[in-house]
């Protein structure tokens, strides 16, 4: 919305006006169960925020990886990562997902990058860097756990691991230091843009689940400002 | 065979060896040759050429060159001094049995031929050349995570009867193009059997980087073989690669290398490096086989945590792999092994220089214990590379000496330390938990503590601290060590109600280290019965009826708890009374005793009991002979000494008072034992300059009796307040002044008199507050008699005010001062004197007068008070006609004509206004040479001062200025003319004007001219403009044009030198300055 100067005194007005009115709205007024527009508000902060701590974790484990991981204009084939799963999709494609898929897809694709990323834990030698990795560990657990409770509340199953398909950090011994590094590079990029998407499914999931909201809205907006 | 390699020498032998060699190899050649030629050179077309060799010394084979003569020639060949010496052969070659040595004769005879084609060799073993078998390689492996080549091949010794040496040359060859990497030497011997031999070698560049070939041959050493000996053949070429199909492209993969080392790292690849860089450095590539390239770093800088980075890239791809630079592990520093408990040992180090390899790379200790053979290990990763470690090893029962030996190693080495320990002298006990304290009695506790720990074998020491307050006290005790970890210790010597502080920690009896200190415990001891009673003294009240019984209450080192009450009894011979306990804080108690010898029991009473009582009689002993003395203390105390007295059977007191206190007065007392003869008595609460009593009491049997009786002060001050002093009676020539007393807490010392000053001096006028005494006018009497009150002052004069000054002294200094000022009376009869003569002189006076008036008043008349007045005797007329007749005395009437007989100031007042309207037209006023200003000076006519009696005043009234300036010529302005027209304008009227014009006043002579206007008075001050501005312009210059009068000459208009700076400032700026800067 434009504003100018002169709307802001109407502006005002109008916001007290619906402050005043908003014990009426029907949609505001119900005390039981809240429905799963708080769990998305949630699991979108969450997101949000694991977005924040995963850019100074980022930094801090590809200085210790070395250059050239590192360099900003570092940008590897993705060699012996396919088992990462890929966060990039076709719009098209995902836009034609549906809410269940994508939670279906964003619960999987956590689980999976969890274990991965406990991988990291495990290989990192400092002290420093295992607390960082740790809290993030944590923290990604959460958000697991708020996708499942998102999925609950709207009714969804959560996907059945495949037996046998469980993915477990062990790198064989072929895998060498240099192709693990490669590895956690692209882990660190996966779960970036994994957060990324996240955070915009959430969104839109909580903009879907919010009608009335979306209505106080559109009356502000009648005014005129 | 090639005879390069006939002529190379092992390459094991010596140099000289190597030459011996050559000569005989030459030698033997040549007769070889000769008979052969010698038999060619007979008949052609026989066989020649015939040479032997040997592999293994015991079969000769020999062969031979023969003509071409088809197929199917055989040879028969027979060889002297041998049984059966001739042999058939089917091709030109036959192996023989080795020959004995010296010269054979060998002759070759084709069967089919002529007997004319033999041949005939002399052979003997100088002649044969000893070629061992071609070896081969039976195995070559490549371990590629060490880059090593293992080669194995066997020595075929069961075909070689004899020990003899064999040096075997091995070739390592790289990539296609075959570059010889490594040629070296192995040597071994023969020893009739068949032996595998192995070599491995490992290149400086991984073995994936390139195809490696293999090649090997040996010479055999035979001392007893007089012939040549050759080198074999080369084995065949075998060789390693490294499939490609590996997903890993850059080698050496994870390689932990030594700081400081050169290493090759290399990248196979179907496609084409771009660049290569380590780190952030880029590296040159060196070609390889295809399109592989290496590279090559010299010495190696430490890896990072996570590793040195080696990446090759391609057009869109990169390869890469890990390297850690880092160092093999220090010897373990400081190493340490001690118990806590003696169940478990300790050992803790520290890890020396980095290693900088961490993680799975880190190094590993071992803490080996060589009596008992266990050892346990640090698992990786437990603490970081810069702490110190330490190691839990579980005690063996029955050991106390332990040999440790701790390992360190890691990829790139190792290293160890050792120490050996007898534990039981090592113990460091933890620190003692549970302390607990119980009571045994007022002046022991019981403290106990857990020790963990099994310390049954040794005896520990342990030290108790006790604090009290600031006091610190420290105990050892010896211990047995127990099983059970819990001890106990007795702490006794305490004193009763008292707060301790108490912690405690052990050591080995073998002191090796203490344990830290136990946490600390505050107990406080059981109260116990006070130890004596408290410090007693009595008064009696004035009335000689009550006698008030004063305590002290008991020192905390006495009262050993808290006193509940005191218990006051008295006795006389007759009864005994108890009053009522006390309760604390009181200490005192009133009785009434029926009798004057009674005694006085004051006991004092905590939870454990009472305290003995302390005893004090009633009975005052009167003392006739009492004088009250005075002292001066040393400001902190006073001296009080007395004469020995052998009477005083008990101890002596002290008491005191404030002086200004109501009696009974009581400060203190204290006791002194009666073989005393002096004491210093101090208190905090005395102060300096307040008065105290002191009283000193001897103790006889039956009572005290007051020996002396001190006025004291601890320091004396000067007196607070001056004495108050009145004059009692004033004469003519005496002054009395009485004065009063100073109160005791005014005196704050001993008065020691009073200083009484006195002279001449008005209120207002005296001198008299600097009043020092050696001022001459300053008349001092000094009193020192204390007692006297009054003092008459003689000798005074008359009628004469006087100022008294009185101020007391003590020891302390000089009090203040109080003054009076006192006129002395008058002399009565010399005043009468003077009224009287006056008085009756005025009176004859009159009345002569009167008597000579009466007699002669028709002269008076006549001569003043005519009927008809003489005009001859008019002074005006007289005056004014000489005037007008022009004379030439009276310079005055030559520009006033006619001078009135009376001179009028018309108005004065009028200045003031002009002199404003001056300030306001004050740029025209400043700059008189503006001409265009005029115009402004005309304005300002309405407002400037222009009396209006100007035109109304008649000649007659014409007032005559003289300025007081009329002397000074000022400098004419050249521009004189200029100044006449200002003159003459009615312009002029803007200053002050006097109310008459005078006729022919013009030009600079001039008469009086107004402040203001600038026109009219510059030709007299030329400067006056400036005037204001001008810091050292002189009143004079400021009255320039002040009417004056002819007769005062004093200025009408006084000068207004004040008001100047007001004037200049109004018109005043920084262009006026420049402007006005040339009339400087």
């Amino acid at each position: 919305m434009d504003l100018r100067a002169g709307d802001s005194w109407g502006m005002l007005t109008c916001l007290c006006a619906v402050l005043w009115h908003l014990p009426a709205v029907p949609a505001l007024n119900r005390t039981g169960d809240l429905g799963p527009g708080p769990s998305i508000q949630k699991t979108y902060d969450l997101t949000r925020y694991l977005e924040h701590q995963l850019r100074s974790l980022a930094g801090t484990y590809l200085n210790y990886l070395g250059p050239p991981f590192n360099e900003p204009d570092f940008n590897p084939p993705r060699l012996g990562a396919e088992t990462l799963p890929r966060a990039t999709v076709d719009l098209d494609v995902w836009r034609s997902l549906d809410d269940r898929l994508r939670l279906a897809q964003n619960y999987e694709a956590y689980s999976h990058l969890l274990c991965y990323v406990r991988g990291l834990d495990r290989q990192a030698a400092t002290a420093e860097l295992r607390r960082g990795l740790g809290h993030f560990c944590t923290s990604l657990q959460g958000l697991l756990g708020s996708i499942a409770g998102v999925m609950a509340a709207l009714g969804y199953p959560l996907p059945q691991p495949l037996p046998g398909t469980e993915p477990t950090w062990a790198p064989g011994p072929a895998h060498s230091d240099f192709l693990q590094k490669m590895d956690d590079f692209w882990l660190l990029k996966e779960l970036q843009t994994w957060l990324w998407r996240s955070a915009k499914d959430f969104n839109r999931l909580k903009k879907k689940m919010q009608p009335s909201a979306a209505a106080i809205t559109l009356r502000l907006k009648a005014p005129g400002f | 065979m090639d005879s390069s390699y006939l002529a190379q020498p092992p390459p094991g032998m010596g140099k000289t060896r190597r030459l011996a060699s050559t000569v005989q190899w030459l030698l033997s050649a040549a007769l070889l040759l000769y008979p052969m030629n010698e038999v060619n050179g007979q008949k052609k077309g026989t066989p020649r050429d015939l040479k032997c060799m040997t592999s293994n010394l015991q079969v000769w084979d020999c062969s031979w060159k023969a003509p071409a003569t088809g197929q199917g020639m055989s040879y028969e060949v027979c060889i002297d001094r041998r049984s059966h010496s001739c042999y058939k052969s089917e091709r030109t070659s036959i192996k023989i049995q080795s020959l004995s040595p010296g010269d054979h004769e060998m002759t070759i005879r084709p069967l089919r031929g002529s007997s004319n084609s033999t041949s005939k060799f002399i052979l003997s073993e100088r002649n044969v050349s000893l070629i061992p078998f071609t070896p081969e390689i039976s195995n070559l492996s490549a371990d590629f995570a060490t880059s090593t080549l293992h080669i194995q091949w066997n020595d075929r010794g069961s075909a070689f009867l004899y020990q003899a040496e064999v040096i075997w040359e091995i070739k390592v060859l790289r990539k296609e193009s075959m570059e010889v990497v490594k040629l070296t030497t192995y040597n071994s011997s023969l020893s009739g059997k068949d032996v595998d031999h192995h070599w491995g070698w490992t290149s400086d560049m991984p073995l994936e980087c390139a195809v490696h070939y293999v090649a090997i041959r040996c010479f055999i050493d035979d001392p007893r073989f007089s012939g040549r000996k050759a080198w074999s053949d080369w084995s065949r070429l075998k060789s390693v690669s490294w499939s490609p199909d590996s997903p890993n492209k850059v080698f050496p993969q994870d390689k932990v290398v030594l700081v400081g080392t050169d290493i090759t790292f290399c990248c196979v690849t179907q496609v084409k490096i771009l660049t290569a860089q380590i780190g952030q450095t880029s590296y040159p590539l060196i070609p390889l086989d295809g399109r592989n390239v290496a590279i090559k770093i010299h010495s190696i800088s430490a890896s990072a945590n996570s590793g040195t980075n080696v990446v090759f890239s391609t057009y869109d791809n990169i390869f890469g792999t890990v390297i850690f630079a880092g160092y093999p592990p220090d010897s373990p520093q400081d190493l340490l092994c001690e118990t806590y408990d003696l169940k478990e040992i300790i050992c803790t180090w520290s890890p020396g220089r980095p290693t900088a390899l961490v993680g799975p790379r880190s190094t590993t200790y071992t803490l080996f214990e060589s009596f008992s053979g266990r050892h346990v290990r640090v698992k990786r990763g437990d603490v970081s590379s810069n702490e110190s470690y330490q190691l839990f090893f579980q005690m063996l029962p029955n050991q106390e000496t332990y040999n440790f030996t701790l390992n360190a190693h890691n990829p790139l080495g190792r290293s160890e330390s050792a120490v050996l320990v007898n534990v039981t002298e090592k113990v460091h006990p933890h620190t003692p938990a549970s302390v607990k304290v119980k009571d045994i009695n007022s002046t022991a506790v019981l403290l106990s503590w857990h020790l963990p720990g099994n310390f049954a074998k040794i005896k520990l020491i342990c030290q108790t601290e006790i604090k009290h307050n600031s006091e610190q006290e420290l105990r050892n005790l010896t211990v047995k060590g127990v099983e059970n970890s819990n001890y106990l210790m007795i702490v006794n010597k305490l004193n009763p109600y008292t707060a301790y502080t108490l912690r405690v920690r052990c050591s080995a009896q073998t002191f090796w280290k203490w344990s830290a200190w136990s946490s600390e415990k505050r107990h406080v001891t059981i109260e116990a019965v006070p130890s004596k009673g408290p410090d007693t003294w009595r008064e009696w009240s004035s009335d000689g009826k009550k006698i008030i019984v004063y305590w002290k209450p008991l020192s905390v080192s006495d009262a050993n708890g808290a006193i509940l009450a005191y218990d006051v009894s008295y006795s006389s011979e007759e009864e005994t009374r108890t009053l009522p306990e006390i309760p604390p804080p009181q200490h005192r108690a009133e009785i009434w005793p029926s009798h004057k010898d009674c005694v006085i029991d004051v006991a004092a009473r905590n939870s454990a009991g009472s305290s003995p009582p302390s005893r004090i009689a009633g009975m005052q002993i009167p003392n006739d002979d009492l004088k009250i003395e005075q002292t001066v203390g040393g400001g902190n105390g006073i001296l009080l000494t007395w004469n020995h007295d052998p009477n005083m059977t008990c101890d002596y007191v002290v008491k005191w008072c404030n002086s200004t206190r109501p009696e009974p007065c009581l400060m203190d007392w204290r006791k002194v034992p009666s073989n005393s003869t002096e004491t210093v008595i101090r208190s905090d609460q005395f102060r300096p300059g307040v008065r105290y009593n002191f009283f000193l009491y001897g103790c006889k049997s039956q009572g005290y009796q007051l020996l002396r009786s001190i006025v004291g002060y601890i320091e004396e001050l000067a007196p607070n307040v001056a004495p108050n002093f009145t004059v009692e009676d004033t004469s003519a020539d005496s002054i009395l002044v009485r004065w009063e007393d100073i109160p005791v807490e005014e005196l704050r010392g001993f008065l020691k008199g009073y200083l009484f000053y006195f002279e001449k001096g008005e209120r207002d006028t005296s001198k008299m507050r600097g009043l020092e005494p050696g001022r001459s006018d300053v008349k001092i009497k000094n009193i020192t008699d204390v007692s006297q009150k009054t003092l008459r002052i003689a000798d005074l004069q008359g009628k004469t005010s006087y100022h008294l000054v009185l101020r007391a002294y003590t020891g302390g200094g000089m009090g203040p001062e109080k003054s009076m000022f006192v006129v002395t009376k008058e002399n009565s009869v010399g005043l009468i004197i003077a009224i009287l003569i006056p008085v009756a002189v005025a009176v004859i006076v009159g009345v002569v007068t009167s008597i000579l008036c009466y007699r002669k008043r028709e002269w008076i008349k006549e001569t003043f008070y005519p009927d008809i007045p003489n005009p001859e005797n008019c002074k005006a007329l007289q005056f004014q006609k000489s005037a007008c007749e022009g004379s030439s005395a009276l310079k005055t009437l030559e520009m006033n004509p006619c001078t009135p007989n009376t001179v009028e100031v018309l108005e004065a007042g009028p200045t003031v206004p002009k002199t404003e309207d001056t300030e306001l037209a004050s740029p025209v006023a400043e700059r008189p040479e503006s001409g265009p200003g005029d115009g402004d000076a005309d304005k300002q006519v309405p407002v400037s001062y222009c009396p209006p009696l100007v035109e109304e005043a008649g000649p007659a009234g014409q007032v005559v200025y003289m300025d007081v300036q009329s002397g000074y010529q000022p400098q004419a302005r050249p521009d004189g003319g200029q100044d006449g027209g200002q003159d003459g304008g009615p312009a002029r009227c803007t200053g002050y004007k006097p109310q008459l014009q005078l006729p022919g006043s013009r030009g600079g002579a001039g008469g009086y001219r107004p402040q203001a206007d600038a026109g009219t008075w510059t030709p007299l001050a030329p400067l006056a403009p400036l005037a204001p501005l001008s810091p050292d312009s002189s009143s004079d210059v400021g009255s320039f044009g002040s009417p004056c009068s002819v007769d005062s000459r004093q200025f009408l208009i006084p000068p207004r030198n004040e008001e100047s700076p007001k004037w200049s400032g109004g018109g005043w700026s920084f262009s006026n300055f420049f402007q006005n800067k040339p009339n400087d």
